[in-house]
């Protein structure tokens, strides 16, 4: 059973790890915050894992999930 | 690092305070309480709202206001004592609004509002025997409750009825009261001694009611209890009343003892609160002018006599207050609010952001009649969410890290050199040195030279920041650290820089405390004094609320540079916050930013402030604004120092003077690299709170992980590092031995790989 994503966004081969020299691409992650997760999927390094939170979504979708569980 | 809360399932509860305090607290706000006017009619005719329709033109609103209080509205303008005028505000500075006349003239212009929706008629069945004012109103107030009436009486038509009733009345009221009665739906058996038909027919209705002199021929001697105008031993309504607005006041008893005897029940019975009453409203009469009464001839002079009521209500908070008018709400609705989230377990605290809003100045503890405190009950929701674990630290956590650097990082505590004790120790506070270093390096260098017994010096900050944000804990052991700073000093005299941190250390420290311009004043201010031979207006801190001698000698050493000191509204314990107190400025910029222009829209003079917070926003709108110690000591008062500097500003005044004056060498830490910014990338890093000192250290991180991705498109780098509760994020392009930073983005949530 596929889980419920909160979020998706590919990298479209735009993005480079420069540890590994190779792209990131479309990878599950999950957001944490003061004891609630919620699955995503955001560009990732296949290799090392390193996970990129562009800004817009930083500042969109993060922050307002923030703000919300704050005032739980 | 402040320890984030744990979960957002932490279902702890504490009550702010009993239910008997939040009463008392919510009674002392009057602003719900009835007009002069309308507490004074026994009829409740809702006086202010009825002139308000007057002053609008709108006659017929006002009419049908005033047709509510009573069935026959003619007879009782006609002859109404008025208690309502006597009672008027506008007394108080000339004189009060013609209400009676008021009233007349929406009898002449309104037109008469239609009959109310059609009622089922009840099946208890009322007579009424014998005519006088009393019965004719109560014949009217039943009607009007839909019970069906007869009137027995002796006269043979409305006219003649109406004439026994209200003797003395006008013609032309009587002919309109005659309308008025015969087209209500009342049965009257005309020609009839009332006696006589009692004696034959009440057994056949459910409520009788009787003239006074009906009821005493038929049962002389009655006993009547005129509080609910019943006799109760032959349950008949009845009872002497005086004049117009006593027998429409009486009606008005009778009928509602009439719903309590339909219903066979005590007429005493659950009958609320009837007649005048006694109103502790607060109305100021600041800026009304006396005024003279206008003869309401038409409908232009019954307006502009209706324009003569100010409306009386109390408003002096939010008048005041720029947070009250952000959120539209009077603290006694907002206290309870604040009480509701507070005990709410689970689920979305919508009050929260407005708890956090309040600059806790105490603006309102003033300016109310009755004293509100907005701000304890702000601050206490504050401590009771830090205890429960329901405060967020988001909206406060940049400030508390500002003060834990400002008390650590930044902290300075010495004796003045060639002292092993001094008699003072200058404390300037942690906003003078992070807006006006240099400020505070000539207060120190001056107070050193010209008093005698030794100057320690001690950069730090008082505690306001933790204790502003409810953190209770941390303001303890704030305190306990200061206090045995000072202790290690030899508990000198304590000379602080600012407002706030003379009343916070005056709370704990069992120390003398002045603030420095109570210093400058007996030594004299230095002879490079900067004069300013212009009008200023002076902005009085908060921190300063209730300190009059503050307010005063800040006064007086301005006019001695030369200031001419204008007076502004709102001064002295009246003034507002700045938006930087309570940590507004942090937690809602918005709110922060109607504060200060609410302080600015009072004067369009240059400011002068003596709060370095204050001098610092002011600024920052673009208002010529200076802090008094920048006067005094000549230092330019032209910059606005973004939070890095304002970080920068007190590590290196502390490193400079330990330099300059205790001659400890202070070795700069060599990063190894250089760090540049884009001009855009410093004004988003203000904007977002990012230090840069953040960016540093995710530099640093990088350059040990190798962590960092290309976005192809415009070929720069991203990286990124957790430091405390935040992921900061870096946008940079690697130059020639270091970095130039075009981005910096942050946020809370942690964000992890997923299998
Ligand atoms: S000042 Fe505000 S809180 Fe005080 S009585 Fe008036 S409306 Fe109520
Ligand atoms: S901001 Fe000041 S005046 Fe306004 S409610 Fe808070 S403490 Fe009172
Ligand atoms: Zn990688």
């Amino acid at each position: 059973m596929a889980e419920k994503n909160y979020y998706t966004i590919d990298p479209d081969g735009k993005l480079t790890c420069m540890k590994c020299g190779v792209r990131l691409e479309k990878g599950k992650a999950k957001f944490l915050y003061l004891d609630n997760g919620f699955p995503v999927e955001l560009p990732v390094c296949p290799k090392c894992g390193f996970i990129y939170v562009p800004e817009e979504l930083a500042l969109g979708k993060v922050l307002s999930v923030e703000k919300a569980l704050e005032d739980k | 690092m402040i320890e984030e809360r744990a979960s957002t399932h932490v279902y702890r509860q504490k009550r702010m305070f009993t239910k008997e305090e939040l009463e008392a607290r919510e009674h002392l706000c009057v602003h719900e309480q009835p007009p002069y006017c309308n507490a004074a009619c026994p009829l409740k005719l809702d006086t202010k709202a009825m002139i308000a329709a007057v002053s609008a033109g709108d006659f017929d609103r006002a009419l049908a206001l005033y047709d509510k209080i009573t069935p026959f509205p003619h007879i009782l303008c006609a002859l109404c004592e008025a208690p309502c005028e006597g009672k008027c505000k506008l007394h108080e500075v000339g004189e009060g609004v013609s209400i009676r006349e008021l009233e007349t003239a929406a009898l002449r212009f309104g037109a008469p509002p239609k009959k109310r929706g059609l009622l089922r008629k009840k099946n208890k069945k009322a007579a009424i025997f014998g005519g006088d004012l009393f019965t004719l109103f109560l014949a009217g107030e039943l009607c009007r409750k839909m019970y069906p009436v007869t009137v027995f009486c002796q006269q043979d038509g409305y006219a003649a009825f109406l004439r026994a009733c209200a003797s003395g009345m006008p013609e032309e009221i009587l002919a309109a009261s005659e309308q008025t009665l015969s087209r209500m739906d009342i049965t009257f058996v005309w020609n009839t001694d009332p006696a006589e038909a009692f004696a034959e027919k009440n057994a056949s209705f459910d409520l009788r009611c009787a003239a006074y002199d009906t009821a005493q021929l038929l049962f002389p001697g009655l006993a009547v209890d005129e509080a609910v105008m019943v006799c109760r031993e032959h349950r008949l309504i009845t009872g002497r009343t005086q004049g117009v607005l006593g027998a429409a006041f009486g009606a008005k008893k009778a009928a509602l003892s009439a719903d309590r005897l339909a219903q066979n029940l005590d007429p005493a019975n659950t009958r609320g609160e009837e007649g005048s009453v006694e109103t502790r409203l607060y109305t100021s009469l600041d800026g009304v002018s006396p005024s003279q009464r206008i003869p309401c001839t038409d409908r232009a002079s019954a307006v502009a006599e209706a324009k003569r009521c100010i409306q009386c209500r109390c408003e002096e908070c939010i008048k005041g207050c720029a947070y009250l008018q952000h959120y539209k709400k009077f603290p006694r609705i907002l206290t309870r609010e604040i009480y509701n989230n507070v005990s709410i377990i689970m689920g979305d605290h919508m009050m929260n952001k407005p708890i956090n809003a309040c600059s806790l100045c105490g603006q309102c503890s003033v300016l109310c009649p009755n004293g509100y405190d907005m701000a304890e009950v702000c601050h206490i929701a504050r401590q009771n969410m830090v205890t429960t674990g329901k405060m967020p630290l988001a909206p406060h956590e940049f400030a508390l890290m500002d003060m834990l650097f400002s008390n650590d990082e930044a902290f300075l505590c010495r004796p003045q050199p060639g002292y092993a004790q001094c008699k003072y120790v200058f404390f300037p506070g942690c906003q003078a040195t992070a807006i006006a270093p240099a400020t505070v390096r000539a207060a120190y260098l001056d107070l050193c030279q010209r008093l005698e017994g030794g100057v320690a010096l001690m950069l730090g900050c008082c505690g306001a920041i933790c204790d502003w944000a409810g953190r209770y804990e941390m303001y303890d052991d704030t305190v306990k650290f200061l206090d045995e700073q000072l202790a290690r000093l030899g508990n000198p005299t304590v000379i602080t820089g600012c407002p706030t941190c003379k009343k916070q250390l005056s709370s704990h420290a069992q120390l003398e405390i002045h603030g420095i311009w109570e210093i400058l004043e007996a030594i004299g201010v230095p002879e490079k004094a900067k004069r300013l031979e212009k009008p200023v207006a002076v902005h009085d801190a908060c921190g300063a609320r209730g300190d009059k001698a503050t307010q005063q000698s800040i006064r007086r050493i301005a006019e001695s540079l030369g200031c001419q000191v204008t007076q502004t509204p709102y001064e002295g314990d009246k003034s507002p916050c700045c938006g930087y107190g309570g940590l507004t400025q942090y937690t809602n910029r918005e709110v922060a930013k109607e504060m200060t222009d609410k302080c600015l829209e009072r004067s369009d003079l240059p400011y002068l402030s003596y709060c370095m917070a204050c001098r610092d926003r002011f600024a920052r709108e673009g208002r010529e604004s200076m802090h008094l110690l920048e006067l005094v000591y000549g230092t330019s008062a032209d910059h606005c120092p973004d939070i890095s500097a304002k970080r920068y500003n007190r590590l290196s005044l502390k490193h400079h003077l330990l330099e300059e004056i205790w001659n400890e060498e202070v070795i700069a830490m060599d990063l190894g690299f250089t760090v540049a910014y884009t001009p855009e990338a410093e004004a988003m890093m203000d904007d977002r709170m990012i230090l840069k000192t953040d960016v540093i250290r995710v530099l640093q991180s990088l350059r040990q992980t190798g962590e960092a991705i290309r976005e192809e498109n415009s070929g720069l780098l991203l990286t990124r590092a957790r430091l405390g509760n935040v992921t900061f994020w870096v946008k940079y392009e690697e130059v020639d031995g270091g970095y130039r930073v075009h981005r910096a983005y942050s946020h809370r949530m942690n964000i992890v790989n997923r299998l």
